[in-house]
């Protein structure tokens, strides 16, 4: 049984030896610390980027169901599912609308495009959809006023712009009302600036009326998909049922998908744990190299230390004595680079969390400081037991 | 008359080593030996001639080709890595001629050294003995130095409290003067020689200084890896 003084003292004197010689125990654990750094970064930009996809999702409302185009996301091929498939129109909307437990039927039409003013200009989505939208995905206005049922039916050329592509355009959000700006070639009249929603691609977009988009921007009159607002989260399955037996009278089975928030989320988080890991991997490779290090020194270090071995073996240490020596050093010279790299990512990730979303959970904790450990025991054990494996009485005679 | 039990006994023991060319180099031929607990004895011999590798049989840091090593009335020559440590750790107090003194360590934690590899309940304090031998050989104010930061002659007296510090059965000194001025090294056999009169502890030194093999009881000499001579 080890005894727990024994444990401090190869600690302490593990301390000793990295005190010393302050320059290599810094190199030597220079490896750990950059490959935990990298691994740990690459955890919060993958963790970060779901947290952020999945907070655009859920701003979307619980009980949204989503006619899009292919297979969509449920299809198990991620968001390639969505590309080819259907075309909906307005024969679509009118259809969905005579469904019962549906609150809105709301036609999307996306389209990334530059929005300019006489002096800037400035890419942003436009947004073409009925006066609904409004109340499906919360919109409060800042200023101004919606455009309503009347905007649509008569293809009025009016805008209610997102506060960011605004104030983007004008520097005060404010200033845009009643201005006339030219989106995707189109001129339509500014007449309310949306609140700011934390949504990037929401508040960076210009919602018009989708008929106004009929013509030069969408000759096609179609849509890329019709968001449903239900009316209550219990009817959403039998909502989406309806609208998927409906859509088959017209389209084949995997030219549409109706999909609920759900659905989207589980699929995003499968997505995510696969770029989790492939990030962890590529990660990895540099905490390897790390650990090759730290063997490399070790190696050095169990010769320049031959002497030491003999001594504490004529004294009495046995092979195992030398071997949990050598390996509590190495340990603790890749635990120490591991904690490192972890406060540097922490430091690192709080910055840059400003501008990118990046977040760092207990699992990126608990990986960095259990890998760190590991791979000091696994590369340390090959020069311990090179250390252990010294006999005493060459060792005690080596200068 | 001390009590005379036999502290280690060397029945018939072969030393040899495969060299590279694939010949066989014998260094130890048909030694027998037993040393007395209570003895002050010298191994003496050129270089070459096989005193250190009889002495390493002796200190149980190497093992033999052939023949037994009885200490304790056991054969340890066939023990395990962990049984032959444990029992050096015990038995055995080594003073070497470079002092081998760890220098990352103070004076008072290279004494300590041998306690932190004892398997077994100490029966004293270690840091009241390491006082008192720091005490008595004169060194007490040296106990949180370095050992490059003093002297030679202070630096084999640490081995010597480090190498007693277990209450070994023998104390194992390999050329202890050979490091030290004639006047420093006379003053480390007098230690021995005091420890040996007042504390019967038992001493075996190889040297090859015949003045200090003078000095002992016993005279050992070895040469091609045979005893030609042993002279009580």
């Amino acid at each position: 049984m080890m005894k727990l003084s024994n444990i401090y003292q190869l600690v302490v004197s593990a301390f000793a030896d990295f005190k010393r010689d302050k320059v290599r125990t810094g190199l030597t654990s220079l490896g750990i610390m950059i490959g935990v750094l990298s691994v740990v970064l690459l955890i919060a930009l993958g963790l970060g980027l779901k947290n952020y996809i999945e907070d655009q999702f859920e701003s979307l409302g619980a009980n949204l169901v989503m006619v899009l185009p292919g297979s969509g996301f449920s299809g198990g091929n991620g968001p390639a599912g969505l590309a080819g498939g259907a075309e909906f129109d307005e024969k679509d909307v009118r259809t969905l609308q005579k469904l019962s437990n549906i609150k809105y039927t709301v036609p999307i039409y996306i389209h990334s495009s530059l929005i300019s003013t006489a002096d800037t200009e400035k890419t942003g989505n436009i947004m073409g959809a009925n006066e609904d939208i409004f109340s499906l995905i919360n919109i409060k206005l800042q200023t101004g006023e919606i455009w309503t049922k009347a905007d649509v039916d008569k293809k009025t050329k009016v805008v209610v712009l997102g506060h960011t592509i605004a104030s983007d355009l004008y520097g005060n959000a404010n200033d845009a009302l009643g201005k006339t700006i030219r989106v995707g070639g189109l001129r339509v009249k500014v007449i309310g600036v949306a609140k700011k929603m934390g949504n990037q691609e929401r508040d960076g977009a210009a919602f018009i009326p989708y008929t106004t988009t009929f013509g030069s921007l969408n000759p096609k009159k179609t849509f890329f998909a019709i968001y449903l607002g239900v009316a209550s989260q219990e009817s959403v399955s039998g909502v989406k049922d309806e609208v998927e037996k409906t859509l088959l009278k017209r389209y084949e089975k995997d030219k549409f998908s109706v999909t609920e928030q759900a659905e989207i989320l589980s699929s995003i988080n499968q997505i995510f744990a696969i770029i989790n890991l492939v990030l962890i991997a590529i990660g990895s490779i540099s905490l390897i190299v790390g650990g090759i290090g730290i063997m490399n020194i070790m190696y050095a270090t169990v010769t320049e230390r031959t002497g030491e071995v003999g001594i504490r073996r004529a004294m009495g240490a046995t092979k195992r004595d030398i071997l949990l020596q050598f390996l509590t050093e190495s340990t603790m010279l890749s635990l120490f680079g591991g904690i490192v790299g972890l406060v540097l990512a922490s430091i690192i990730v709080s910055i840059a969390r400003h501008w990118f979303p990046m977040a760092i959970n207990l699992f990126a904790v608990i990986l960095a400081i259990g890998v760190s450990s590991g791979i000091g025991i696994f590369f340390g054990v090959f020069p311990a037991k090179k250390a252990a494996d010294l006999s005493p009485m060459e060792a005690i005679r080596y200068e | 008359m001390k009590t005379t039990s036999s502290i280690i006994s060397l029945k018939k023991v072969n030393k040899e080593y495969l060299l590279g060319d694939g010949s066989i180099f014998t260094a130890l031929k048909d030694i027998n030996l037993e040393i007395q607990s209570g003895e002050f004895s010298a191994i003496i011999g050129p270089s070459g001639s096989g005193k250190s590798t009889l002495m390493h049989m002796v200190g149980l840091l190497d093992k033999p080709s052939r023949g037994e090593i009885i200490v304790n009335g056991k054969d340890v020559s066939k023990l395990d890595d962990n049984q032959t440590s444990t029992l050096r750790n015990s038995y055995v107090g080594f003073v070497f001629q470079q002092f081998n003194l760890l220098n990352k360590l103070t004076i008072l934690e290279n004494i300590l050294l041998p306690t932190f590899y004892s398997r077994k309940i100490l029966d004293f304090d270690p840091l009241e003995r390491a006082d008192m031998l720091m005490e008595k050989f004169g060194i007490i104010s040296k106990k949180n130095s370095f050992p490059n930061r003093i002297s030679g002659g202070q630096q084999q007296r640490v081995a010597v409290a480090r190498a007693l510090v277990m209450k070994p059965q023998l104390i194992l000194a390999d050329e202890p003067t050979g490091n030290l001025d004639h006047k420093t090294g006379n003053e480390i056999i007098t230690l021995f020689e005091e420890l040996n009169k007042a504390e019967g502890i038992t001493i075996v030194m190889v040297t090859h200084e015949m003045e200090i093999a003078e000095r002992t009881r016993r005279q050992i000499r070895v040469l091609d890896g045979e005893i030609i001579s042993d002279k009580k």
